[in-house]
């Protein structure tokens, strides 16, 4: 097991960082953010859980999810770019506006769009970050993993 | 009616699967239905089609590329789609029994409806485009179905030969398809047909070549004809269905679709004729040799392939009866002969004819039905099998009698000689399983006999098959004359009939039945000396020797430009980037460009960032360890999303400072895996290596800036980027412009970006859990082993050219 300081830094971080890729996300059309970003933060996140309890709660944790998160992704964002073929043409954007205490929410298939890149991204870097987690995992004898490498 | 007739083909192919048909035996009956359904509706056009009335759809798909779905029911396709669709209602109803219980049949069902609606969409087509895009979902789910019991390997290898040999021929079809296309300019195959001059245009000989090569591999033609026995590790409905009576059929039917324009072309006669009598010929004299009934199947089928390759090259009117006779007798005995093999698998857990013997009396109905297939393929009158040798022989004779010699014996001799064998290998078929007292080897067990529903599909095939000479001339109108018009190109009147006399042909006939007998008779000797030929006369040695070869060619380029460490690889790269830029640097001439004009002067702030980032990489060079290093570097990304932040990118910078704290986890967890370098430990490069390293940073240095400024004082045009501050929000309806450019004005690139991202995933992912990791794993397990828990573990070493 993980520094305990680590485990604490996991757990009050994580869904922090979680939440902000959320939100990153969610103002990505108009104020800096979007799913590319948001992807980003959410594996960092991840990352996190990883560095704290080790690849393997991470993969019990996330795993059933992080095989299908690519082909998802793809799937939501040729869905989004399909969308506007009805409209006639291929990636036309199709909107919805409605007000929502006195805000102004839209959406339409660019951000559905963007939900289909923040899946991907988040599946391509934590695919990455746990493969090598586990090997590093694996090349390091248990006993030796608390210990600061010489 | 006809794109209605697909879609419920379509979309009962997942429908079958998610119901979960494994669990009751009484679903074929439902499975059966919509194919049952769609063969009841295209009963109904028989008259009108038989009138001239043809069906036609045209659906616009991306009219831009002469691509449109349109469905046209004339006489051929009607024929066609009547033997997939009420072949296809037995074997779906056949399925049931045969995979009764098992949780894979519904999946099974989903590939056969798929295959379904691809052949049929493929021969109700009239468009080259469509048409081909059917062609190669019959092949992918050809392979999905032959690969269906992955875990042999015999499967997945058979799957992969016919899928290679058959889009291979799919790709050079494309090209040919494309080339006629352009050339008649019409894509639409009515058209093509009506065009007139197209066969003597300067293009069709290529074109043809290419069809040709496309139609051959599909329909197992010499010299491709290996990968039809290897796709025998399918399961047996699929066998059955896609492998005997339709999907091989697929090049037959295009060849037939173009007949009536190209037949008149010696290319056309002469590649036909040759092909298809030397497959024919190659296909029958194989038969005998297996012991394995779906092996020998093949074969037979290989050369029925190739009658009816050698029948297109004709243009008589016995020669178009023969063919569309042959195709009818063909699916409706062969069919049931593979599906009786299946039964006999499943009953006895063999289909090695060396270990079966008596089966008569064992499964009595079941030797009915394969005896009336086997008289029926044998030619015995009066079949419908009988009546296709007939016509076969006829035409051969015609030219004949026309004083064609070469061309008459060839076809006649090729036609009597496979026949012969033909004979002597269902004989075989049928004595040894059923007949004979004592097996070759010890012989297998009754395991449990089949029920009658199992084996009903296959009898009510045979029996058509058998029986459907009798009615030949309401037969012959109905169904016949408008697949023949269709090969003609203009209305014909059919005459057949089950005794024309004792001509030469019927004498033919008697000769080949009691040849044949005689080859039954020799067959020990005959596979003796068949299983003495040398493995390397066969197409299938050649394909694999050339797969190999293919492997150790593509071993030694990666080895050639791969094989060094990582550093060298990228030095290569980036070294020949930086040459190119000063070539053309040198060829622009420098004093031209307004250089110094346009830049102003930074400002403190920038000055400072500039050091900032000069001292981030200074230490990451002189960084004694890795993880130092790692970090300096950490710098010098971190002063470039400063950087970004003073010019007004705030996205930028975001995305900046992302990548840079994920980049330095990879490398931080990539450096753990690899081996360190000792020079680079130690800090002692030899003075060369630090030189040639130096030259290439400055080089690579020299490359940015000169790509900066490039980018800087050469406006090619107008800027884009006013139109994309205007149109963000009108067009994106968003305020930030950079995510409205990626998500919705340039879509299609990031489209393209994430996949690559997504298969980089896929990459990496298969990389990394290559084989190395457990025998790393193992290795230091062992080393623990062996040091005992008290001394220092090994530290950890990977092999390099890995990452």
């Amino acid at each position: 097991m993980t520094e305990i300081y680590l485990r604490l830094v996991d757990r009050i971080l994580t869904p922090i960082l979680l939440l902000i890729a959320i939100f990153l996300f969610l103002r990505g059309h108009d104020l800096p953010g979007g799913g590319f970003i948001a992807g980003l933060v959410a594996a960092a996140a991840i990352e996190l859980t990883i560095l704290a309890l080790g690849s393997t709660a991470t993969r019990d944790r996330y795993g059933p999810w992080l095989a299908p998160l690519l082909g998802i992704g793809l799937t939501v964002a040729v869905t989004a770019a399909l969308i506007g073929m009805a409209g006639g043409g291929f990636f036309l954007g199709r909107w919805i506006q409605f007000e929502v205490a006195g805000e102004t929410l839209k959406l339409g298939t660019p951000q559905l769009f963007d939900l289909g890149v923040m899946l991907v991204v988040v599946g391509m870097a934590v695919t990455y970050l746990l493969r090598l987690s586990e090997a590093a995992e694996a090349a390091t004898p248990s006993a030796e993993r608390q210990e600061p490498r010489p | 009616m006809l794109a209605l007739c697909l879609t419920v083909l379509f979309v009962s192919a997942p429908l079958l699967w998610l119901l979960k048909p494994h669990r009751s035996l009484s679903f074929g009956w439902w499975a059966a239905l919509p194919s049952a359904a769609v063969t009841l509706w295209q009963m109904g056009q028989l008259v009108p089609v038989g009138q001239g009335t043809f069906w036609v759809e045209r659906y616009g798909w991306a009219p831009t590329l002469g691509l449109e779905l349109a469905l046209r029911l004339d006489g051929l396709a009607l024929f066609f789609g009547l033997i997939i669709t009420g072949i296809g209602t037995c074997i779906a109803f056949y399925t049931a029994h045969y995979f009764a219980g098992d949780p894979r049949q519904g999946f099974f069902y989903l590939l056969l409806y798929a295959f379904m609606a691809s052949m049929l969409g493929l021969v109700w087509s009239d468009n080259l485009l469509a048409l081909f895009v059917f062609w190669e979902g019959t092949s992918l789910t050809s392979y999905l179905l032959i690969a269906f019991k992955s875990e042999y390997k015999a499967a997945v290898d058979g799957a992969r030969r016919a899928l290679i040999v058959t889009t291979a021929g799919g790709l050079a079809l494309l090209a040919g398809l494309v080339l006629l296309g352009l050339e008649a300019g019409t894509f639409s195959i009515s058209g093509l047909l009506a065009t007139p001059g197209i066969a003597t245009a300067a293009v069709t000989p290529i074109a043809l070549t290419l069809i040709f090569l496309g139609a051959f591999t599909k329909s197992a033609q010499f010299p491709f004809q290996f990968w039809l026995p290897g796709a025998m590790a399918a399961p047996t409905p699929a066998s059955a269905y896609l492998h005997s009576a339709t999907m091989v059929k697929a090049g037959i039917f295009l060849l037939a679709r173009l007949h009536p324009a190209f037949s008149e072309l010696p290319l056309w006669f002469w590649t036909l004729l040759l092909t298809g009598s030397f497959t024919m010929l190659l296909g029958s004299l194989s038969a005998i040799r297996y012991t394995d009934m779906k092996a020998l199947l093949a074969y037979a089928t290989v050369a029925v392939l190739g009658m009816l390759v050698l029948l297109l090259a004709f243009d008589s009117s016995y020669a178009y009866a023969a063919f569309v006779v042959t195709v009818a007798a063909h699916a409706l005995y062969k069919a049931p002969l593979f599906l009786s093999a299946g039964i006999v698998d499943h009953a006895m857990g063999t289909r090695d004819l060396r270990k079966l013997a008596g089966l008569g009396r064992s499964l009595p109905l079941l030797a009915v039905t394969v005896t009336l297939a086997a008289l029926s393929m044998a030619g015995v009158p009066p079949t419908l099998g009988y009546l296709a040798k007939e016509l076969l022989l006829e035409s051969g004779i015609k030219p004949l009698e026309q004083g064609e010699w070469l061309v008459g014996a060839l076809a006649y001799g090729a036609a009597t000689l496979s026949a012969l064998f033909m004979v002597g290998a269902i004989l075989t078929l049928l004595w040894e399983a059923f007949f004979r007292r004592h097996p070759e080897e010890e012989g297998a067990r009754l395991h449990h006999a089949p029920s009658f529903g199992f084996m009903a599909p296959a009898l009510l095939l045979t029996l058509l098959g058998a029986l459907g000479a009798l009615a030949i001339d309401s037969v012959q109108n109905l169904l016949f004359a408008p697949a023949v018009a269709a090969l003609a190109g203009e209305p014909v009147e059919l005459h057949l009939k089950l005794w024309h006399g004792f001509t030469p042909v019927f004498l033919t006939s008697l000769a080949i039945l009691g040849l044949g007998t005689a080859v039954f008779l020799a067959r020990s000797p005959l596979r003796r000396l068949l299983n003495s030929l040398p493995a390397q006369l066969s197409s299938l040695f050649v394909y694999d020797q050339l797969v190999n070869a293919l492997y150790r060619f593509a071993y030694r380029i990666t080895t050639w430009i791969q094989g060094s460490p990582l550093a060298p690889q990228i030095s290569v790269t980036l070294l020949s980037a930086a040459l190119l830029v000063a070539y053309a640097f040198a060829q622009s001439s420098l004093a031209s460009l307004p250089l110094l004009d346009s830049l102003e002067m930074p400002s403190l702030t920038e000055w400072l960032l500039c050091v900032l980032a000069l001292f981030g990489a200074l230490t990451t060079i002189r960084a004694r360890s890795r993880l130092s290093a790692i970090i300096a570097l950490g710098v010098v990304g971190l002063t470039v999303t400063l950087f970004f932040l003073v010019f007004g990118a705030p996205d930028l910078a975001l995305t900046q400072l992302l990548i840079e704290v994920l980049g330095i986890l990879l490398l931080v967890l990539v450096f753990f895996r690899v081996r360190p370098d000792p020079n680079l430990e130690s800090g002692q490069g030899t003075s060369w290596r630090t030189i040639s390293k130096l030259g290439m940073a400055a080089a690579m240095g020299f490359f940015g800036f000169a790509v900066v400024l490039i980018n800087h004082i050469s406006q090619v045009g107008e800027s884009i980027s006013p139109y994309f501050l205007e149109n963000s929000y009108s067009i994106g309806r968003g305020s930030n412009v950079v995510n409205v450019i990626l998500v919705d004005i340039r879509g299609y690139d990031t489209l393209g970006e994430i996949t690559v991202l997504a298969l980089a995933a896929l990459g990496g992912y298969a990389l990394l859990r290559s084989p190395q990791l457990p025998l790393l794993r193992r290795r230091i397990q062992l080393a623990r082993r062996q040091n005992g828990a008290a001394s220092q573990p090994t530290p950890p070493k990977t092999e390099t050219g890995h990452d």
